[in-house]
């Protein structure tokens, strides 16, 4: 009691401004950001004024007086002008400030005028994790401050889920897949108490957790496999993702991964691979067409690198001060072009050929062709076979049965050839097996553009561009960070390594904080920053501070390991919570900000067909190589100037990952924006889920959908001796639970409708089954899997 | 060019659009609706029957206009050729433009003192209100009584997709609703069989802004617009497919249905809810969107009158599908035509070769359109708007001091728009420029206004149609600067 009257009597004492103590960000950011910067900030500073930054708001505007004196509130000129009641009010139009207003910003220049730094600009601190009340449900420490929310709510967390229903949501949230029945069934009979731990350490180590992952970073890289603009032809660029997928997979250690993506040629001693991942960066468009100003497009891309940098690792839109300093944020017109040159020095210059480029075979290509081979021999295999086949293909040096990348190999003496050639080899003599051909083609040298600095007498000068434009170049900069950010680290060079250096510095208050912020939004359907892309004053606030610097302290403390970072979020207590949550809690947190049950949202464009396609077994769970070509509708390729075709890949490459899908910016595949995939022209950093009509209509007519429904169908009534059977097969596989007898039910009448429907027109029944020997059965049951492929629960991550 | 996804904020599920009603937002939406949402909050605890949306709601206060046709012109044409009759202008072509105008003027591309470019084609007097034009837009012409000129619309955005987010979305940032969403929102459909909001492009190109321009924001985002095609499969997979006709869709509609509602009943997920009401929409779709863009059963003369041709993506075949779209009871139709930044860089951005060019294609099938909305009996009705993101500037561009092509750089301080039927004055014209063209002297319309005025004729108050996000019951018009109605305006 005596604590409530203490709050109460401070609460009273608030209302007295004078006296109150004034917090920058709190009190009087919002005031200024709202009625004063628009004309008195960083973009426009009309009358010499400008109040988003302190210095400049002390000294003298252009008529000599003095907008704010600290510590004297009556001799400054803003408090003058917010009271006057004549022309000279500000802000000159619309309503006036509140007294309120007026008198919090009084008093904050009494207090002496402090402009804090806004929040995201001071380093993340590691806070102690709060006390609680129900201290038995934390699992992780990252749930004691969650818990600390709820309770000052008022509210329980949400119970935890169902074995099954976490193990679906873990196995989508981190390897993109639905778990397989053997997997459900293994882990509903293993009842250790660590059953749960051991899934997770599973699926952290599938080899598919790479792939899902990758798919962020496809968005984030603007990745595409064409130029973009008008012509938009084909690029070759996979490498850089079959790069991406690897390092994600081994869990490079983040700080690394960015390094390399932004400076790996730089890097002393750098490997091949360390120059396919700068190719990063070179996933911007490049302008073929005719009549373009090449050196146009070169800064339009090198700008493209400064925003996609910021936004990606930084959280920041920095592209504001491409024009003007930035209206809200301090970040000065200057310093955006000094920032600018640490990306002005690279080789590149729109040229329709992309050089610089290098001709390399793909990463880990060594344990691949192994591991490729190892796969064959289970198969077959025939020593001699292979020996005859080598003599014959060197006895004739234009076989058309050894690929040009090959040649070398095999002209080398068989006791010069690593076991890796070697096994090339044994692939190449069982080329006319088509899964061996395109494994082969995967590890083929291919192009990728990289990045490479010019040589010392080339370099460029980098000028101040007034107004953004090429036009009006203004004084020459230096490489130079930001001065509101973190200092630069001693001795390192003024490039783009030098910059990575910078940026991954623990003193970057941004770096981790974004990092952390992004894993949280991949798995929660949304950020502890919602603005994944705007950590400033512009964004908006975390909902958890002191989690979100929980996290953003725990990343470095793991080794910068995104694989330890997911396990501990996958552990914790507030991500295993069930989607339901009682009514009280719905009233209290309608909108989940207290994270008080699991959210409940689709899946991602990506997933929702690879589960299409996994649950139909039609899977490919071959990974790496060039992009490849699925079915997809006539016409869609229309681009103007442009021949180019869709040819649907052969074998299994037409289902293989969403993620190897050959991606062209003018008209990327229509079922995956159907589901709202970005069309990748430039970086993505949050993709919008919609719920609309186009959607359904995809998943109920795209024939990808149909002949995964047909293909299931056939499965589940090859396993089962009843209909009841069948019903229950096929909901299991999709849903990874048993169904309700309701929902069985249910499904059997449709089937007994369709039956009765083909029955009476078998060419229906040949048409959906695609098949001359199709039965009305079969057919029937594919609808009955067409119409789970389209439930609600198979679409949403739960 | 700004694509940024910024503040594209995550579209709210149905779960907090009904926790924003909750806090008291269904104040501004009237109580009729306010009732059919508290209704659809409760059956997500009970088994009460599903509302829709999308379905009707009552307006604020009587209504003009039923539906809306905006007729985008993407990239801005040049008022100085088809509206702005300035003698003055003409008379000091090639000197330079007074200083006084310059001041603290910021260009997108001119650079240096820019000299004065007068109009490049006559005008004349056309109608009853004669309302002056250039040779043009002869069919235009033809209805300008029918016209309702705004000569002083304003906006602060001078690039092109800032612009146009300006003037769909009340903001020059991403992630706020269209203006077709709000209304959307607050008015529901008429159209069951429909989307209720439906775009339409051409010209080869999607506007600068993208999706943005028909996308919901922050509002649920079943008041999204759809983008129908015009050529081809009107929306992609509309078809079912083979072996499946609609009796068996329907069965398996049904159970898709059931067991979803099943689902719903589990987890009180209202987005579940949403996505049964969009697998009927979807279904209904089927048949009614191909009837409704099925522009081959229209009669010969009517395909004439709007140099229509089946088959072929057009902005002709656009302008008449709009009519078809409203005649079904879609509420927003909304058309984007690519091809109309007029910089002259070359000939096929500049006054004597491409504007011509893009006029021919644009004025007949608007001015068809106008009339044939008239014959129907359903202009009084459709409120129809037509217009770029902003002006061209009343100086030469000449950019990189090249004098071989003439144009006009951006120009956001005055540019003309018109409206047409739905409850706004005919051969009216509201708002005046300067002698060069260059501010608006007199009934400025900030794009703001404008917006509210739309707002008003189809009956909505747009400082009552709000929707609680971020703090803040946000309005299309937004919260930062006072707007008004032009009643002006309304007949």
């Amino acid at each position: 009691m005596l604590g409530f009257s203490i709050i109460l009597i401070s609460a009273l004492c608030a209302s007295d401004s004078s006296t109150r103590a004034i917090d920058f960000n709190r009190d009087v950011r919002p005031i200024l950001t709202s009625n004063c910067l628009r004309c008195h900030g960083g973009v426009r500073e009309l009358g010499g004024v400008n109040l988003g930054d302190r210095e400049r708001a002390l000294s003298p505007s252009k008529n000599g007086n003095r907008p704010i004196v600290p510590g004297s509130a009556s001799s400054s000129e803003v408090i003058r002008r917010i009271m006057h009641t004549g022309d000279d009010r500000m802000p000159p139009t619309g309503e006036a400030l509140t007294a309120t207003q007026i008198e919090t910003l009084r008093s904050w220049i009494d207090q002496g005028a402090k402009h804090d730094p806004f929040w995201s600009l001071v380093a993340p601190r590691s806070e102690s994790a709060p006390t609680v009340s129900h201290g038995d449900w934390p699992r992780s420490p990252l749930d004691r401050f969650t818990l600390a929310r709820m309770e000052a709510a008022g509210i329980l967390p949400a119970q935890e889920a169902a074995k099954v229903s976490l193990l679906r949501r873990v196995s989508l949230d981190l390897i993109g897949l639905p778990p397989s029945p053997k997997v459900v069934e293994t882990f509903l009979a293993d009842d250790r108490p660590d059953a749960y731990e051991r899934i997770v350490d599973g699926l952290l180590h599938s080899e598919h957790f790479g792939e899902r992952w990758a798919r962020v970073w496809l968005d984030l890289a603007r990745y595409a496999d064409t130029q973009g603009y008008e012509k938009d032809q084909r690029r070759s660029i996979w490498l850089w993702r079959d790069w991406l997928i690897s390092a994600l997979q081994d869990d490079m250690p983040y700080d690394e991964f960015v390094t390399r993506m932004i400076a790996g040629d730089l890097l002393p001693n750098a490997n091949e691979e360390d120059q396919i991942a700068t190719a990063f960066h070179r996933n911007t468009l490049t302008n073929a067409e005719g009549g373009t100003d090449d050196e146009e497009f070169r800064l339009a891309a090198v700008i493209d690198r400064v925003s996609v940098t910021w936004q990606a690792f930084m959280g920041t839109t920095f592209q504001c001060a491409q024009c003007h300093s930035h209206p809200y944020d301090s970040f000065a017109h200057r310093e955006y072009y000094e920032f600018l040159a640490f990306f002005n020095q690279s080789e590149d210059s729109d040229q329709n050929d992309e050089r610089p480029t290098i001709m390399v075979r793909p990463p880990h290509w060594r344990t691949r062709a192994l591991d490729a081979v190892t796969a064959m021999k289970r198969s077959s295999i025939d020593d001699g076979a292979f020996a005859t086949w080598i003599e014959r293909v060197t006895a004739d040096e234009a076989s058309a049965e050894v690929p040009e990348h090959l040649r070398t190999i095999l002209l080398k003496p068989v006791d010069q050839r690593d076991g890796s050639e070697h096994a090339l080899l044994v692939l190449a003599s069982k080329r006319s097996d088509p899964v061996i051909a395109s494994e082969l083609a995967s590890l083929a040298p291919a192009s990728v553009p990289v990045m490479r600095e010019l040589r010392a007498q080339a370099r460029r000068e980098t000028r101040v561009l007034d107004r953004g434009s090429l036009k009006s170049p203004l004084e020459v900069v230096e490489p130079r960070t930001p001065r509101a950010m973190h200092s630069w680290p001693d001795g390192a060079p003024r490039d783009r390594l030098g910059l990575a250096q910078w940026m991954t510095r623990r003193e970057n208050p941004l770096f981790a904080r974004v990092a952390v912020n992004r894993l949280w939004e991949t798995l929660f359907g949304r950020g502890i920053v919602e603005t994944c892309e705007d950590f400033g004053s512009q964004g908006s606030a975390p909902t958890d501070h002191a989690l979100l610097d929980h996290l953003a302290v725990r990343l470095p403390e793991v080794g910068w390991s995104t694989k330890r970072m997911l396990r501990e979020i996958v552990l914790s207590a507030t991500y295993r919570q069930s989607v339901v949550a009682s009514p009280e809690t719905l009233r209290v947190d309608p909108e989940n900000r207290l994270w008080s049950r699991s959210p409940r949202y689709r899946l991602e464009a990506e997933v929702v067909r690879d589960s299409v396609l996994a649950v139909s077994e039609l899977l490919s769970p071959r990974r790496f190589g060039p992009s490849v070509m699925p079915r997809q509708p006539d016409g869609i390729w229309q681009v103007v100037y442009s021949g180019d075709e869709w040819t649907t890949s052969a074998g299994d490459d037409a289902y293989r990952r969403s993620i190897y899908t050959f991606w062209r910016r003018s008209s990327p595949y229509p079922a995956m924006i159907a589901f709202d995939a970005p069309s990748r022209e430039v970086c993505s950093v949050r993709r919008i889920r919609t719920n609309t009509p186009i959607a359904a209509l995809a998943s109920m007519n795209d024939p990808v959908w149909i002949e995964a429904a047909r293909s299931m169908a056939k499965r589940a009534m090859a396993s089962s001796e009843s209909e009841t059977m069948i019903a229950t097969r096929l909901l299991q596989r999709a849903l990874a639970r048993d169904p309700e007898r309701r929902e069985v039910e249910r499904l059997l009448a449709l089937h007994t409708a369709e039956l009765a429907r083909f029955a009476q027109d078998p060419t229906a029944a040949v048409a959906i089954t695609g098949d001359p020997a199709g039965n009305a059965d079969w057919a029937a049951w594919t609808t009955v899997a067409s119409a789970i492929l389209n439930l609600d629960e198979f679409l949403t991550r739960g | 060019m700004d694509h940024r996804k910024l503040a594209e904020i995550q579209s709210l599920t149905r779960r907090s659009f009904l926790g924003s009603v909750g806090r008291g937002v269904g104040v501004g939406l009237g109580s009729i609706a306010l009732a059919s949402m508290t209704n659809c909050e409760s059956h997500v605890e009970s088994e009460a029957p599903l509302v829709d949306p999308l379905a009707p709601k009552p307006t604020h206060f009587p209504a003009r206009a039923k539906a809306v046709i905006s007729i985008h012109l993407a990239g801005a044409p040049s008022q100085h050729e088809l509206w702005e009759n300035k003698p003055a202008l003409t008379r000091y072509n090639g000197l330079p433009c007074p200083d006084e105008y310059l001041k603290g003027e910021q260009f997108a591309f001119i650079k240096g003192h820019p000299t004065l470019l007068g109009c490049q084609y006559p005008f004349a007097k056309y109608g009853q209100s004669g309302i002056e034009m250039t040779p043009l837009i002869p069919h235009l012409a033809t209805v300008a009584d029918e016209l309702c000129l705004m000569r002083a619309v304003k906006t602060d955005q001078f690039n092109h997709a800032p612009a146009q987010l300006m003037l769909w979305t009340g903001e020059a940032r991403f992630g706020r609703p269209s203006m077709g969403s709000w209304l959307l929102y607050g008015l529901g459909s008429e159209a069951r069989d429909l989307p209720g909001f439906v775009t339409l492009v051409s010209g080869d190109k999607t506007p600068d802004a993208g999706k943005s321009v028909w996308g919901s924001g922050f509002l649920p985002t079943v008041f999204q617009g759809v983008q129908c095609r015009s050529a081809g499969e009107p929306v992609l997979f509309a078809h079912d497919p083979a072996g499946i006709d609609r009796a068996g869709r329907r069965n398996i509609l049904d159970a898709i249905n059931d067991l979803n509602r099943i689902e719903a009943e589990r987890t009180k997920d209202a987005e579940t809810r949403t996505r049964i009401a969009q697998y009927e929409l979807a279904f209904r779709m089927q048949m009614s969107v191909p009837e409704a863009m099925g522009i081959a059963s229209e009669p010969p003369e009517t395909l004439a009158m709007y140099g229509a041709t089946p088959g072929r993506g057009s902005f002709a075949n656009n302008c008449l599908l709009a009519r078809r779209l409203v005649e079904r009871g879609v509420r927003f139709v909304q058309l984007f035509d690519w091809g109309w930044d007029g910089h002259g860089t070359g000939a096929s951005d500049d006054l004597i070769t491409q504007l011509p060019k893009k006029c021919d294609e644009m004025d007949r099938p608007v001015a068809a359109l106008i009339t044939d909305l008239k014959r129907r009996g359903l202009l009084d009705e459709t409120l129809v708007v037509w217009g770029g993101e902003f002006g061209r500037t009343p100086v030469a561009e000449f950019r990189d001091g090249k004098k071989d092509f003439l144009g006009r750089d951006h120009h956001p301080h005055a540019f003309t728009m018109f409206m047409a039927g739905g409850g706004c004055k005919r051969g009216f014209t509201y708002g005046e420029t300067d002698e060069l063209g260059y501010f608006g002297t007199k009934d400025v319309l900030p794009v703001q206004d404008l917006q509210a005025t739309i707002l008003a004729l189809l009956g909505m108050d747009h400082e009552r149609l709000t929707f609680a996000h971020a703090g803040l019951d946000q309005r299309l018009t937004g919260v930062t600067k006072p707007v008004r109605v032009h009643r002006e305006l309304i007949a």
